[in-house]
């Protein structure tokens, strides 16, 4: 019988990326361009791309697999490009601009007044109030006017909306309105999708939650045709396996339960990151705290492993970071900035230099594309300072020139600076690596991390370029580059367990705890995690169930996740327990530490995931194929200048062996830049290590 | 511009490092004040600021801080900082809201921490600033339109008083606070997060020096004000010269102000010189009651006029501020206030006023330049309330309300900025939660939406008002409003509308609403009745007939416009599906 295969696929803004793992061999990895207008037909050229590679057929592959697992930026591109469903929302009668209103904030600028106020969500035109409210403690204080809200559905119905978001204000504390509300739908308006703001997203603040039940419901109809599509096209195919769909949580799910609740599909691919990240810390790095960076051409995306494990944020925004919407939901907290290699570099009117946010793109791209781009990138910087192969530009897939890429960086930074050329290129690649450090800089920060203490993953196509950079500038060291940076989305994928977070609303102090009552609510979150194992999770190898409390200071509104050691208060020690770990973890994050104050609890979490395959046994994918020619190159270094500097291909290298810098090594899909200060070894999994010298 | 042959110079990319980390602490200040606070009204509402000086007390970072709280004040208290204790120790924190020793005014409680060095040399200033929900007034509210003076007014004051020495807290001052403020241990929370706020911002300035203490660090304050007066200038020559006069009614508070009050601005560009002076010595004198400016507040309701209305965006700091002349008298309304006169409310009122009638003023120079006048300061939807939660658990509270407040003024390229809540807010001021209100305080938000027809109309409009109703959920429910244009409303420009007035009335239990109500009022409702409140609007820029005809379709569909007024006032025709019908409108725009 042949070998059984896991297909683990990434669909990401220029390539999709896909890994193909062999049961008990290597795992291999391919690049295909991805194809925005149907992405399933970019992932079946990197699918033919694995047959090539293989000297089997698509068909042979796809019959001899038991799991695929993909991640998707198509629900995010959606929603930026405005084609998602025309969606209905129902509110709570008084309240029709939530939406419109938000949080306030949303301006980039203190005093730029040019910029416009955002658009809601969902236009007022197709917002409907209906007549009921509760109180925060769940009491009907207005009950629900039935014949009122079928007056609103008959409305929908002649509006013609393709989906209904439903969001009345206290839901999560009692859900008997909205729960009915969903029964009406369905008898009145069957073939319409809908989302409950009290099943998707429980959680105190309407602003979010309303804006995660909106843009739920906007992706229904889009998202379940393209799962459908999908499945289409892999069974007709012959697969006959299991299609799992990366979260933006950082797990898988089944792709129909991923079409009833879309909007965990959002980011669903960067969410990967990490994953890996935290594979390749275990196996390279011994530690378990890692700064997960992976340099695209337009987006430098960050996330960070606490301990291990991999921190959330509930603010994840879907396209302007400022203006743009707001998904409510925890999701793996990764950090974009507009840096990579496509970022424009610019002089402003008072001189001083700036990188990004605007990018070239992958049209016309780069000046050094000579495809007509006429403004200086970070790419057109790293070929100057010789850093990058002309001959041998994205595995010699791409045709470029240095000259175009040195005119551009003389007229618009080396001019108006002052400096000559080799300097503004370098001034360049410094300020796009000082973005990348700044973005670092937040996310550690805000989780509470010393980027000094974290090992710092050098991942994605330019990640080589930056990470000596970033590491000398922060000071984490070492560095590790996976033999899999190119395509960590991916790789992460395919590490993905089958995960599930569920919550309840319920507020406690911890100076009159109700332990009956907290064991209670942690019963029914137990019970819930227990039947997602022996359904989604059924034939797992492993499955882990975590208990955590949200829990503040009273009167505080931003909580902060303590872990609990166990799902049961079996004695008041138990609480004074919960009560002094909650100290320590605010001490760490905020420096304060209020130990006259009340703790309260608000929200209880059980998180449960479930191993689909051993993921230690997974070797660490590598590309096919080969990279340019060795020797020496001509390349400048800031304090050396320009010198013969020795090129490397990484399969050349000798494990284990510290090559001092300064160095290049290649691999077919990355160039690895080793400055004076540092030097690079290879390791027993093919991945790179740089540590500074001494 | 400085010009010293000796100095370090730093190239354009050292400079954008050091500006980058220097922000970055800003924000990571703001983050730890925000995340740990305990007023709705700090980690809701974000009513804060923090900054960063240098020794010499000059602005040099404030990221995204409220204009009104930093862009002058911080360098006026960190000299009174200096004069009152030449000898900074690594360790001490100053507590300071004087309003007669450069603070903004009483309610705004301000931490600032001396960064000192190994050596023991002072080389920053961190300054962190929050409006306290209550700061000891007599009545519960930190506006206090009515005092005749600052005793009446009842804040407790502490001129730059150290709070904190080798990092431990001087206890018997914090003990008289205790004793003043309604609800102590959340004014307790508030302080701890001020305090962190600063230790944060203390510490990671200290981990600046310790990485690189050296000639490129001491050069950028000098290169980056260099810069940023570099950026002004540019930004100033592309205004034309010239001189104009504004002026602008506050409404009368009986009792205080019965008469209202007129306030101006004369500003002068010099294009050549590359230098905006604003004049505000030809006010009226400081007036028996709350509103009178503070030397902070009236300097920076001149300079965001200037930053507002300029039309270019250039870095707030002490380099762009050496284009800028402000003139302030002593004894002046909206100049330096003389002890014991009251400023309580001098964030707010007059403040918004002066800055309108400088944004007004640029526009004054030409189609193209300035800006409409803001809805005025500060509807019944962000009163002070007080009152007693009888939930377990619960008891007094006290807390400022922001909701309904939109305001945003019409510029020469966009509507107003719809939650802009004052330009000293800027919108970067959040709005509450609903949610978060009712679970904090027993109170009810029955109603929060856009008044149709209200905005000022324009080439580009000024954001409508919002209406806001609320009441108490359980027992008597206090509310201390201070609702400025329900008298004047904001004035448009350049054929532009003015904006909407600011109503505010009280509902009762069989859903009458009341006689309308004053700018200043102290009302007090039961269960089942409500406070109404409709804000001031934003005014408009241009003549309204003159607006795309598509963004007049655009406000018919979202419900902000009637077809009528798109008729009328517009002369745009939509049709029954909200496109603009075409012709109509041209004969409607020709006729």
């Amino acid at each position: 019988m042949a070998t059984r295969l896991t297909f683990a696929a990434d669909t990401g803004g220029t390539f999709t990326d896909l890994v193909v793992n062999s049961a008990g061999g290597a795992a291999r990895l391919y690049k295909r361009p991805t194809t925005p207008s149907d992405p399933v037909i970019g992932l079946f050229d990197s699918l033919g791309a694995a047959a090539d590679d293989m000297n089997s057929s698509v068909t042979d592959l796809l019959e001899r697999s038991d799991l695929f697992v993909f991640g998707t930026t198509l629900a995010t591109n959606a929603i930026v490009t405005s084609s998602t469903a025309r969606t209905a929302l129902l509110v709570t009668e008084g309240h029709p601009d939530i939406l419109l209103l938000r949080e306030g904030g949303g301006r980039r600028t203190l005093f730029d007044y040019s910029q416009e106020y955002p658009e809601p969500y969902i236009p007022r035109a197709l917002t409907f109030e209906i007549r009921e409210r509760l109180s925060a403690e769940g009491e009907v204080l207005t009950a629900l006017d039935e014949r009122q809200a079928l007056e609103v559905i008959a409305r929908l119905r002649e509006a013609e909306v393709e989906a209904v978001a439903v969001c009345l204000i206290w839901s999560m504390i009692n859900d008997s309105h909205e729960t009915r509300i969903g029964e009406l739908l369905e008898s009145e308006l069957p073939d319409v999708p809908y989302t409950l703001s009290s099943r998707l997203n429980p959680s105190v603040r309407e602003y979010r939650r309303t804006s995660s039940t909106a843009i739920d419901a906007s992706l229904k109809p889009l998202m379940s045709r393209f799962f459908r599509h999908l499945e289409e096209e892999l069974r007709s195919n012959g697969f006959n396996g299991r299609l799992l769909i990366m979260t933006s949580s950082g797990g898988v799910l089944d792709a129909e339960h991923v079409a009833e609740t879309p909007i965990h599909s959002i980011g669903s691919g960067p969410a990967g990151a990490p994953v890996a990240g935290r594979r390749f810390a275990a196996l390279d790095g011994g530690g378990m705290t890692a700064i997960v960076t992976d340099a695209g051409g337009t987006t430098f995306d960050v996330s960070v492993l606490r301990d291990g494990e991999i921190p959330t944020t509930r603010e994840t925004m879907v396209g302007d970071q400022k203006a743009g919407y707001i998904t409510g939901f925890p999701s793996v907290d990764v950090r974009s900035v507009g840096a990579g290699g496509g970022s424009i570099a610019w002089v402003d009117s008072g001189g001083m230099l700036h990188v990004g946010p605007m990018s070239a793109g992958a049209d016309p791209g780069p000046a050094c594309y000579k495809r007509g781009g006429d403004r200086p990138t970070v790419t057109d910087a790293c070929l100057v300072l010789g850093y990058l192969d002309p001959d041998y530009f994205l595995g010699g897939e791409v045709e470029v020139a240095i000259e175009p890429a040195a005119g551009v960086i003389r007229r618009h930074v080396a001019e108006p600076l002052g400096l000559d050329l080799n300097e503004a290129a370098s001034a360049i690649l410094t300020l796009a690596t000082e973005r990348m450090v700044t973005a670092i800089e937040e996310i550690t920060l805000n989780q509470g991390i010393d980027p000094r203490r974290g090992l710092l993953i050098g991942g994605g196509g330019g990640g080589g370029l930056y990470c000596t950079g970033i590491a000398h500038r922060l000071g984490c060291w070492p560095v590790l580059i996976p033999s899999a940076s190119a395509a960590l989305s991916a790789t992460g994928a395919m590490l993905s367990d089958l995960r599930a977070t569920y919550t309840a609303t319920e507020l406690m102090s911890a100076r009159v705890f109700d332990r009956e009552r907290a064991n209670a609510v942690l019963d029914g979150l137990h019970a819930q995690c227990r039947d997602f194992c022996k359904g989604p999770g059924a034939g797992s190898i492993r499955s882990v169930i975590t208990f955590a409390v949200e829990a503040r200071y009273q009167e505080q509104v931003w909580e902060i996740e303590v872990p609990l050691a166990r799902p049961e208060f079996a004695s008041d020690d138990d609480v004074a327990a919960l009560v002094e770990s909650f100290h320590d973890t605010h001490d760490a994050l905020f420096a304060v530490r209020d130990t006259g104050s009340d703790v309260e609890v608000l929200t209880w979490v059980a998180h449960v995931s479930c191993s689909l395959q051993d993921a230690d046994s997974l070797k660490p994918p590598s590309a096919p194929g080969r990279s340019g020619a060795g020797g020496t190159r001509r390349a400048y270094f800031p304090d050396l200048g320009v010198i013969d500097t020795p090129v490397h291909q990484v399969q050349d290298l000798e494990t284990g062996r510290r090559y001092p810098g300064p160095l290049l090594v290649e691999s077919p899909v990355t160039t690895l830049v080793v400055d004076a200060r540092s030097e690079v070894a290879c390791s027993a999994n093919e991945s790179l290590l740089i540590y500074p010298r001494d | 511009m400085k010009d010293d042959k000796t100095r370090h110079t730093l190239d354009g990319h050292q400079l954008a490092l050091l500006n980058n980390r220097f922000d970055g602490i800003v924000r990571a200040m703001t983050n730890t004040l925000l995340r740990t606070a305990r007023s709705a009204i700090l980690n809701t509402a974000r009513d804060f600021s923090c900054c960063i000086l240098t020794a010499d007390h000059e602005m040099l970072a404030m990221a995204e801080s409220l204009p009104i709280h930093v862009m002058s004040g911080p360098d006026l208290m960190a000299q009174w900082m200096v004069r009152f204790n030449p000898e900074l120790r690594r360790g001490d924190a100053y507590l300071h809201n004087s309003p007669y020793h450069g603070n903004s005014h009483a309610a705004d409680w301000t931490i600032l921490v001396p960064v000192v060095d190994d050596s023991g040399r002072h080389r920053f200033t961190v300054i962190a600033k929050a409006h306290l929900a209550d700061c000891g007034n007599a009545v519960p509210t930190t506006y206090s339109a009515a005092a005749r003076d600052v005793y009446e007014e009842g804040a407790l004051i502490f001129p730059c008083v150290k709070v904190q020495e080798d990092y431990r807290d001087r206890e018997d001052v914090l003990r008289m606070a205790q004793v003043r403020i309604r609800v102590p241990e959340l004014w307790h929370g508030d302080f701890l997060a001020l305090l962190g706020a600063a230790r944060i911002g203390e510490r990671k300035l200290l981990e600046l020096l310790q990485e690189m203490d050296g000639e490129e660090l001491a050069a950028y304050p000098a290169e980056w004000f260099d810069y940023s007066e570099r950026l002004m200038v540019d930004a100033i020559r592309r205004l034309p010269s010239g001189e104009t006069a504004t002026s602008g009614w506050h409404d009368p508070i009986p009792g205080a102000l019965p008469d209202g009050l007129e306030v101006g601005a004369r500003v002068k560009v010099d294009r050549d010189a590359a230098q905006i002076e604003v004049d505000l010595t030809d006010n009226p004198d400081c007036q028996p009651c709350g509103l009178n400016l503070t030397e902070a507040t009236a300097r920076t309701a001149a300079m965001m006029g200037v930053f507002t209305g300029l039309g270019s965006v250039v870095p707030s700091n002490a380099g762009s501020f050496r284009r800028l002349r402000v003139h302030l008298r002593e004894n002046c309304v909206v100049g330096i206030p003389v002890h014991p006169y009251s400023c309580s409310v001098a964030t707010t009122n007059l403040s918004e006023l002066l800055a309108n009638c400088v944004v007004r003023a640029l526009a004054g120079l030409g189609d193209g330049h300035g800006m409409a006048a803001t809805g005025k300061a500060s509807p019944a939807a962000t009163a002070v309330i007080s009152g007693t939660d009888n939930r377990p658990g619960r008891g007094p509270f006290v807390n400022q309300l922001w909701l309904g407040f939109t305001a945003g003024a019409a510029g020469p390229v966009a509507d107003g900025w719809l939650t802009i809540l004052g330009l000293g807010a800027a919108g970067f001021l959040r709005r509450d939660s609903i949610e978060i209100l009712e679970m904090k305080y027993p109170v009810l938000i029955h109603s929060e939406h856009i008044v149709r027809d209200s905005e000022g109309a324009g080439r580009y409009c000024g954001s409508p008002a919002a209406q806001v109703e609320y009441g108490s959920l359980d027992g008597e429910l206090t509310a201390v409003w201070l609702s400025e244009g329900t008298n004047y409303e904001a004035i448009g420009v350049q054929g532009g509308e003015n904006g909407c007035l600011a109503r505010q009335y009280v509902r009762d239990f069989n859903g009458e609403l009341s006689e309308p109500l004053g700018t200043y009022e102290q009302v007090t409702v039961k269960p089942g009745e409500r406070v109404v409140s409709i804000g001031s609007g934003g005014a408009g820029y241009g003549a309204p007939r003159t607006r795309d005809p598509d963004r007049v379709a655009r406000d018919v569909q979202r419900g902000w416009v009637s077809p009528e007024r798109a008729r009328e006032t517009y002369r745009v025709a939509v049709d029954e599906n909200g496109a603009v019908d075409a012709a109509q409108t041209a004969t409607l725009r020709n006729g």
